[in-house]
C-alpha cells in the first residue's frame, strides 16, 4: 500500500443554518484513483471546496503529507500541490490557448514574455498528453470538449501531487476520454493521487482503485471499486436500483403523423445540408462526436444562429424561423448544453427562471400576477421535483441537477410541442438522470416529440425511438432504434468524408 | 406563509430596501448639517430651488434606470434633453413674452425629439451590435450639434434660445402659484415606472434581458425590441426632463446640458442599481437624485458667503466619491451574498428541525 497523502476526518461544514458537511471522511493514497460519488447536493463539490480552501471547514481535520493544514485560499492550496479541475471552465477565452496555460508564470526573457519558448513547452505538453490542439488560437475559438483538454493539460503541467477531477469527461468525446484516461495512467505511475467526481458509472469502474459514496452531506462509506458493481454504488448512492437497457423497438405509433421537417438545412461550416423529420411522440436522438454539428443544426433549427438555407415545414406548412422569439411562437424549445451561458439568469429566482418564456400567460390587464406566477412555479417545479428551499430562491444557489429542472420546468409551462434538449443529463447524477429520462418519456406520451442531443450512447441507445447519427456536419446515417448498436453508430459517427 | 406575502410584495416594489434606508438616512442628515450651517437652506424659498434643480435629473434617472437594466447606458440623455428644447423653441419661435410664437407645440416636439434620439440609440445598440457606450456618445454629439445647428439656421442667431419665464408652462411644471408641482410629476412618475419595471412585460423582460442575455433570447425574447423599447423609454424621459428644465431656466444654451447625464447616472447607481444590469431600484434611483440635489445645494448655500473655493467643483469631487462609494458598497454586499451558499439537499433536514421545534 502506498503512502496516505491526504487524510481528511470528521469534516464539518455549515452556511448560514445548512448543515452541508456532516462529519464528511476522505482518503486519499499516492497514486490513487479515488472517486467520489453522491447526487447532486451530496456536498461533494463543497468536501472539494474545503479541501482547496475556497471555504473554510467549521469542524474535522485535514492532514496533507501527514502534515495537518488548513488552506486560506485557492492559492496556498495550488502551492502546496493541488489543482482542480472545476467543473465549469474557468478560463480566459480571449487569450490564445498557450498563454491560459502559462498564465501567471509566462517564460520570461529579460523581462519581456518569451511567446516562442510558451508555445513551444505548450506543444510539447500537448504532445507528451496526446492532445491535438494548436496552442497559438484563442481558446474561446475551441470546442467546449477541447476547452477541458486544455484546462487538463494546464493542470498536467503545473506539476501538481493531489489533481481534483471535477465531471472531466461531461463534455469529452469518447476518444477524449480515452486520452483523458491515458493521461491519468500516467500521473498514477507518477504517484499522483487523484479525486475523480463523475457520474458515469463506466468510468468509475475503469478507472478508480475506491469509491467513497456521500449522500445530503453525509458520508456513507468508503469501497473498494473491485469488490463492488454498479448497482451496489448506485443504492448506496441512492438507496434505489436505476439502470437502463436499451430501448428494444420505437414507442412510436405506426400512424403518427410527421410534425417537422427540416429540409437541406446548410448554416456556418458546421451544418451541412442536414435534412430529417419528426414524429409526433418520438425521440429522435442525435449522435455523433463532439464536433460533428449536433448543436448547429438545433441552434440554426431555433434560430439562435442564421442558417443559409434549408426548409423548415412544421405540421404541413412551411416556416420562417429566423429568430428564437419565432421559435417559440411555433412551439419549438431548446435547452442548451451550457446552461451557465445560455440558460439561466443567475441573479434571479426560481419564479422568475421558470416563467421568463411563459410571461403573457400571467398578465391581466396589462400587470403580471406575481403570486398567481410564484404558484404556477411552484406547481411545475414540484412536478419535476427540483430540490429548492423556495420559489424565491436565487438560481446560482442551486445545485447543477437542480438548475436543469428549473429550465425544463419553463418549457413545459411554455407548454411547447418539440422540445429540443442538447445534452439533457450533462453534469446530472443518476437519480435526477433517470428522473429526465421518465419525464422525457412522459412528454412523448402526451403528443410532444423531442429531439435529444447525446454524446453518451448508452443514452441516446435508451431513450431514443430513432437515431440520427453525424459527423462533419454531415447526416451521415438514420438507425430505428431496433436496428442501432454502438458498433454501427460509432461507425456513422466516424465517417468521414473522403476527399 | 400567504400572511408574508404582503411583506416581500412591498420588498420586491422598493428593491434594495436596505440602501434605500441609508441613504433617506444620509439625506435627513446632510439637510440638517446644511441648515445648521446657512438656516437660509431650509428656507421655503431655497427648497422650491432645489425641487426645482431636483425634478428635471430625477426624471432623467428615471428614464436611463430601464437602460441601465438592460446592462447598457446612455450618455446622449443630457444633450437631448436641453437640444430637444432649443430644437423646439428656435421652430416654435418662442420668446420671453409669452405671446411669441407658438409655446403649447414645443411639448409635443420636444418629447418626440427625445423619443427619437432614444429610438436611434436603440437601434443602434440592438440591431448594429454597437456597443452602448459608443452608441450613445455618438447620439450625445449629433444631437447636441444638430439641435444647435438646426435652432441657428432658423432664428440666424447663436444667442440663447428663450423661453416666457412665467405663464402657464410654470404653473404646469415647476410653481403652481407657490406649490412646487415638479415634485408631484416626479411622484407620478416614479410610479409609473415603478410599475412598468416589476409588474410589466416590458420590465421583467428588460431586467431578464440585463442578467443574462443570450438565456433571454433563447428563451423566445425578443432582445432588440425590448432593448429599443429601453433606450426610447430613456430618450422620452430626457424629452420630458427638459420640460421641467425649460420651465425653470427659460434662458437656453446647449452647453447648459454638459454634464447633466452624469450626474443623473450617478443618481441610479447611487440608488442601487446594478452596474451590469438584470436588477434596478426605481426608487434608489429617485432617492440617488434627491441626495445629489441636496449636497449640490447645500455646498452651493454653505459657500455662497464669500468663500474662495467654488461650491461647483467641491459638489464635483463630493459626487464623485459618493458614486464610486455606492457601488463599491454595491460590490462589497454582493461578494458577502455570494459567500453564503446555501446548497439545497440538506433542506430536508431544514425541515425536520422545524418539525422538532
Amino acid at each position: 500500500m502506498s503512502e496516505i497523502i491526504l487524510q481528511m476526518r470528521d469534516i464539518d461544514k455549515h452556511f448560514s443554518g445548512v448543515h452541508a458537511l456532516k462529519s464528511v471522511q476522505f482518503e486519499l493514497r499516492a497514486g490513487e484513483v479515488h472517486a467520489l460519488m453522491g447526487e447532486n447536493g451530496a456536498g461533494k463539490s463543497t468536501l472539494i471546496k474545503v479541501l482547496c480552501g475556497i471555504h473554510q471547514r467549521d469542524g474535522g481535520e485535514i492532514q496533507y503529507f501527514g502534515e495537518p493544514v488548513s488552506f486560506a485560499n485557492i492559492a496556498e492550496s495550488q502551492k502546496a500541490g493541488i489543482s482542480v479541475i472545476h467543473q465549469e471552465l474557468n478560463m480566459m477565452n480571449h487569450l490564445t490557448v498557450a498563454q491560459n496555460i502559462y498564465i501567471g508564470r509566462e517564460p520570461r526573457k529579460g523581462g519581456i514574455i518569451d511567446d516562442r519558448k510558451m508555445v513551444e513547452d505548450a506543444r510539447a505538453l500537448f504532445e507528451r498528453i496526446g492532445v491535438k490542439i494548436d496552442p497559438t488560437v484563442t481558446l474561446g475559438s475551441l470546442t467546449v470538449g477541447k476547452q477541458q483538454m486544455v484546462e487538463i493539460a494546464k493542470a498536467v503541467s503545473h506539476d501538481c501531487k493531489l489533481l481534483v477531477l471535477d465531471e472531466p469527461t461531461a463534455a469529452l468525446t469518447q476518444p477524449e476520454v480515452e486520452e483523458l484516461f491515458k493521461i491519468m495512467l500516467e500521473m498514477k505511475e507518477k504517484g499522483i493521487g487523484m479525486i475523480y467526481i463523475s457520474h458515469r458509472m463506466d468510468e468509475i469502474n475503469r478507472i478508480s482503485d475506491r469509491v467513497t459514496v456521500m449522500r445530503d452531506g453525509e458520508y456513507v462509506g468508503t469501497v473498494n471499486t473491485k469488490d463492488v458493481t454498479k448497482d451496489d454504488i448506485v443504492k448506496m448512492m441512492v438507496g434505489r436500483v436505476i439502470m437502463g437497457e436499451q430501448k428494444e423497438a420505437s414507442c412510436v405509433p405506426a400512424d403518427a403523423p410527421v410534425i417537422l421537417e427540416v429540409k437541406n438545412l446548410n448554416a456556418g461550416k458546421e451544418v451541412r445540408n442536414v435534412s430529417f423529420n419528426l414524429r409526433r411522440g418520438e425521440i429522435l436522438g442525435f449522435a455523433g462526436l463532439m464536433g460533428a454539428g449536433r448543436t448547429e443544426v438545433a441552434r440554426a433549427l431555433y434560430g439562435a444562429d442564421p442558417k443559409q438555407s434549408g426548409e423548415i415545414i412544421l405540421n404541413g406548412k412551411k416556416v420562417t424561423i429566423k429568430k428564437p422569439s419565432q421559435a417559440v411562437e411555433c412551439g419549438i424549445c431548446y435547452l442548451s448544453e451550457d446552461r451557465k451561458r445560455y440558460g439561466l439568469m443567475l441573479d434571479k429566482s426560481v419564479t422568475e427562471n421558470t416563467t421568463i418564456a411563459s410571461v403573457d400567460d400571467f398578465i391581466t390587464v396589462g400587470l403580471i400576477n406575481d403570486s398567481k406566477m410564484r404558484e404556477a412555479s411552484a406547481e411545475t417545479n414540484a412536478l419535476l421535483r427540483t430540490k429548492t428551499p423556495s420559489m424565491e430562491q436565487l438560481l446560482k444557489n442551486l445545485s447543477g441537477g437542480n438548475q436543469q429542472k428549473v429550465i425544463i420546468a419553463r418549457w413545459l409551462m411554455k407548454n411547447s410541442d418539440i422540445f429540443i434538449f442538447d445534452e439533457p443529463t450533462r453534469g446530472i447524477d443518476v437519480g435526477a438522470k433517470s428522473e429526465i429520462y421518465t419525464l422525457m418519456e412522459n412528454l412523448t406520451k402526451q403528443g410532444k416529440s423531442v429531439i435529444m442531443i447525446s454524446s453518451e450512447l448508452a443514452e441516446v441507445l435508451r431513450m431514443s425511438d430513432r437515431i440520427v447519427v453525424m459527423c462533419e456536419g454531415r447526416k451521415t446515417g438514420e438507425l430505428d432504434i431496433s436496428e442501432a448498436t454502438q458498433e454501427n453508430i460509432m461507425k456513422l459517427a466516424t465517417m468521414r468524408e473522403e476527399n | 406563509m400567504s400572511n408574508k406575502n404582503p411583506l416581500k410584495k412591498t420588498r420586491s416594489l422598493l428593491s434594495g430596501g436596505k440602501q434605500n434606508i441609508v441613504i433617506i438616512f444620509a439625506a435627513i442628515v446632510l439637510f440638517a448639517i446644511f441648515t445648521l450651517i446657512n438656516p437660509g437652506f431650509a428656507s421655503s424659498g431655497n427648497l422650491l430651488t432645489m425641487t426645482k434643480s431636483f425634478v428635471p435629473y430625477a426624471i432623467l434617472a428615471l428614464g436611463v434606470t430601464f437602460v441601465i437594466a438592460t446592462g447598457g447606458i446612455d450618455l446622449s440623455i443630457g444633450t437631448v434633453c436641453i437640444g430637444s428644447a432649443v430644437l423646439a423653441g428656435a421652430v416654435c419661435g418662442t420668446g420671453v413674452s409669452a405671446d411669441e410664437g407658438t409655446l403649447w407645440l414645443t411639448i409635443p416636439i420636444i418629447l418626440a425629439t427625445g423619443l427619437v434620439f432614444g429610438l436611434l440609440n436603440g437601434i443602434l445598440v440592438a440591431k448594429c451590435k454597437i456597443a452602448p457606450f459608443i452608441a450613445t456618445l455618438g447620439t450625445m454629439l449629433v444631437s447636441r450639434g444638430l439641435t444647435s445647428v438646426i435652432s441657428e439656421a432658423v432664428r440666424e442667431t447663436s444667442s440663447a434660445v428663450k423661453y416666457p419665464p412665467t405663464g402657464w408652462f410654470q404653473k404646469i411644471f415647476t410653481n403652481l402659484n407657490g406649490f412646487p408641482i415638479g415634485i408631484i410629476w416626479v411622484l407620478a412618475l416614479t410610479i409609473i415606472c415603478m410599475i412598468v419595471m416589476y409588474k410589466t412585460k416590458v420590465g421583467r423582460y428588460i431586467l431578464a434581458i440585463g442578467s443574462n442575455e443570450e438565456a433571454a433570447r433563447l428563451s423566445g425574447i425578443d432582445v432588440d425590441k425590448y432593448k429599443i423599447i429601453a433606450y426610447a423609454i430613456g430618450g422620452t424621459f430626457a424629452g420630458m426632463a427638459a420640460l421641467f428644465y425649460t420651465a425653470s431656466n427659460p434662458s437656453l444654451t446647449i452647453a447648459g446640458g454638459n454634464g447633466m447625464e452624469l450626474d443623473a447616472i450617478a443618481g441610479v447607481y447611487i440608488g442601487g442599481t446594478s452596474t451590469t444590469g438584470g436588477a434596478a431600484s426605481v426608487a434608489g434611483t429617485i432617492l440617488g437624485s434627491l441626495i445629489l440635489v441636496v449636497i449640490r445645494q447645500g455646498l452651493n448655500i454653505a459657500l455662497s458667503s464669500g468663500s474662495v473655493v467654488s461650491a461647483t467643483n467641491i459638489t464635483y469631487a463630493v459626487t464623485g466619491v459618493i458614486v464610486v462609494g455606492a457601488v463599491m458598497l454595491d460590490v462589497l454586499k454582493k461578494k458577502a451574498a455570494a459567500k453564503v451558499k446555501i446548497d439545497p439537499a440538506p433542506a430536508k433536514e431544514k425541515e425536520a428541525e422545524k418539525v422538532a421545534k
